[in-house]
């Protein structure tokens, strides 16, 4: 459902029509993927069904040339809540008994975690704002991000590996 | 513990990485703002990760049970950090249970805190188990590192074989010198009675029978059988065990073998035992609780050892054969090694009896007719082997699923007060 939203939001505000057929298509791919990484119980293909979607997000805003978008932070709440599910109902399949309440309490974190990335996400889309500007200290800034995130993935591919 | 990377580290790791480059190249923010919390959740999750330091134990109520019965556990989980989730998996050996069926949990843990589950563990067959490794996997809040690690510190459990009901046993033929619950067929002092016979001086007083010495005019005194005790060498075989739909010949040959045991010690006889198979197990003839104890702890170790040497039984110690001891075979009669030692004890002068435990019921006749046939044919060879042992004085109890033990030897018993009983 999550991901059903996260895909209707692009395609709701789509202008042109190459977009919205187009990315039709990358929805249903991106469902597909999701649903396969759930019945299938193959985690890689939650991201992956994540990916599809942020590029359909990302190909509207870039071929509508539309100004800075207040539904990102909602966005970006929706993907880590349907991520969050998506990895906490693969988790579940495994047949152990926990405590009771359990359940509630961990529904009760992914929403609070849902909560905040809203509200950071709200936060960032303001400064963005408030800032307006792009340039090269914005670019330096944006590739230390996108580097660091990348060496996040080598440090957790190597921790992998150490196991 | 190890730690590893759960699938959401890379995951939130590869979207975040994934935004952050495609707001660059597409010159959009927004990207980057989806991108964020994922590296937010990244960051922090694994800046705040550390090791929950867990030790898990398991106790057991008494390390000594019966098939089937209930053991009382518990599981001991302490943590000095904390821990959002701990996957505690229970390691049990085959033949060992939990009652309800949970043997994975999963717990939440404060720092220091220390949690007992309580578990309840039921062995469904006889044996030794080493029972106690538990495999625990712990999480942290965000679920984006796991520890895993493995606690091996077992205890054995030894679950004793069930004991079949069984009213009576068979009698030997002779009895020893000690006393006991059987009555001897020889003459001497006990208390039931023999025979009338003319006294002679330095018989008891008390012994004179005074209403036949009144009827024939002379002095005549009763005599009685002793109560002695008697020796029982039981001879399990243990070269083959037929199987089939979780019912096994060795087990039922286990639990006989433990039944026949304890109501012979309970008669205050000498038991033995033999496990004559792939190796030679034995434990002298002996009295009491402690024989029972040591007998059935010895019947624990038996299994199934493949071997392809021919035994005999001039392998077994003389003194674990006691002359004049009634040595009890069980067997499913399928090993032809077995069948020649029973004939060899047999021809030793033995008294012997054969307890069958029928492996025909575990045993699929097949569906081509060369499968039946071949079926018919290893029937009729076990109905002709059966009945060279009787013809021999061996008296053979067939134990099936349709047969109870008690109804089994009171055929034997039946055939053994009827036959001859002679040295071959």
């Amino acid at each position: 459902m999550g991901a059903g939203g996260l895909a209707a939001l692009p395609l709701v505000r789509a202008e042109s029509d190459v977009v919205f057929e187009a990315g039709l298509r990358m929805a249903a791919v991106a469902l597909l993927a999701l649903v396969a990484a759930l019945v299938l119980e193959w985690p890689p293909l939650v991201p992956a069904s994540l990916v599809l979607l942020g590029a359909l997000y990302g190909a509207q805003l870039a071929v509508d040339d539309a100004s800075l978008d207040s539904g990102s932070a909602l966005f970006a709440a929706g993907a880590l809540v349907t991520a969050e599910l998506a990895h906490w109902s693969l988790e579940e399949r495994e047949r152990v008994k926990a405590d009771p309440g359990e359940q509630l309490r961990r529904l009760a974190f992914v929403s609070l975690l849902g909560l905040g990335a809203l509200v950071v996400a709200g936060m960032l889309l303001a400064v963005v704002d408030e800032v307006g500007t792009g340039g090269l200290v914005v670019d330096l800034l944006g590739a230390a991000a996108a580097a660091a995130a990348l060496l996040a993935i080598v440090l957790a591919a190597r921790s992998r590996d150490e196991a | 513990m190890r730690r590893r990377g759960s699938p959401r580290l890379g995951a939130y790791a590869a979207l975040a990485a994934i935004g952050f480059v495609g707001a660059l190249a597409l010159r959009r923010p927004e990207l980057a703002i989806v991108a964020a919390p994922f590296a937010i959740v990244l960051a922090g999750g694994t800046a705040l990760a550390r090791d929950p330091e867990v030790e898990v134990e398991l106790s057991l109520a008494t390390d000594r049970t019966v098939e089937d019965a209930e053991v009382e556990a518990e599981l001991v989980v302490r943590a000095a950090r904390p821990v959002d989730r701990l996957e505690l998996l229970l390691e049990l050996p085959r033949g060992v249970d939990v009652v309800d069926g949970v043997d994975a949990r999963a717990i939440r843990l404060h720092p220091g805190e220390e949690r007992v589950i309580a578990l309840e563990l039921r062995p469904t067959r006889w044996g030794l188990y080493d029972v106690g490794a538990v495999e625990v996997r712990a999480r942290d809040p965000l679920r984006l590192v796991v520890w895993k690690s493995r606690f091996a510190r077992t205890r054995t459990l030894k679950a004793y074989p069930r004991v079949e009901w069984l009213s009576r046993t068979v009698t030997p033929v002779e009895t020893q010198a000690n006393s006991g619950s059987e009555v001897a067929r020889v003459k001497g002092d006990g208390i039931e009675y023999a025979d009338l016979r003319d006294y002679v001086p330095g018989d008891r007083v008390r012994a004179i029978n005074w209403r036949a010495s009144a009827r024939r005019g002379d002095l005549v005194v009763n005599e009685r059988h002793p109560e002695r005790n008697t020796d029982v060498v039981l001879f399990l075989d243990s070269f083959t065990d037929v199987r089939a739909d979780g019912r096994s010949t060795l087990d039922d040959a286990v639990r006989a073998t433990a039944t026949l045991a304890s109501r012979y010690l309970e008669r205050r006889d000498r038991v033995g035992l033999i496990a004559f198979g792939g190796i030679l197990r034995w434990l002298r003839p002996g009295m009491g609780h402690w024989q029972r104890v040591m007998l059935i702890e010895t019947l624990l170790e038996t299994g199934v050892e493949p071997t392809y040497t021919w035994r005999e039984v001039s392998g077994i110690p003389a003194r674990i054969l006691p002359p004049k001891a009634l040595v009890f075979a069980i067997t499913p009669l399928v090993d032809s090694r077995f069948v020649s030692a029973v004939e060899d004890l047999r021809g030793r002068g033995f008294d012997l009896v054969v307890l069958e435990v029928d492996p025909v019921g575990l045993v699929e006749p097949g569906t081509s007719e060369i499968a039946r046939l071949a079926y018919r044919l290893w029937i009729l060879e076990r109905e002709t082997l059966r009945a060279r042992l009787e013809g021999l004085g061996v008296g053979v109890a067939r134990w099936g699923e349709d047969v109870s033990l008690e109804a089994a030897l009171q055929g034997v018993r039946t055939y053994r007060r009827n036959a001859r009983l002679e040295r071959v």
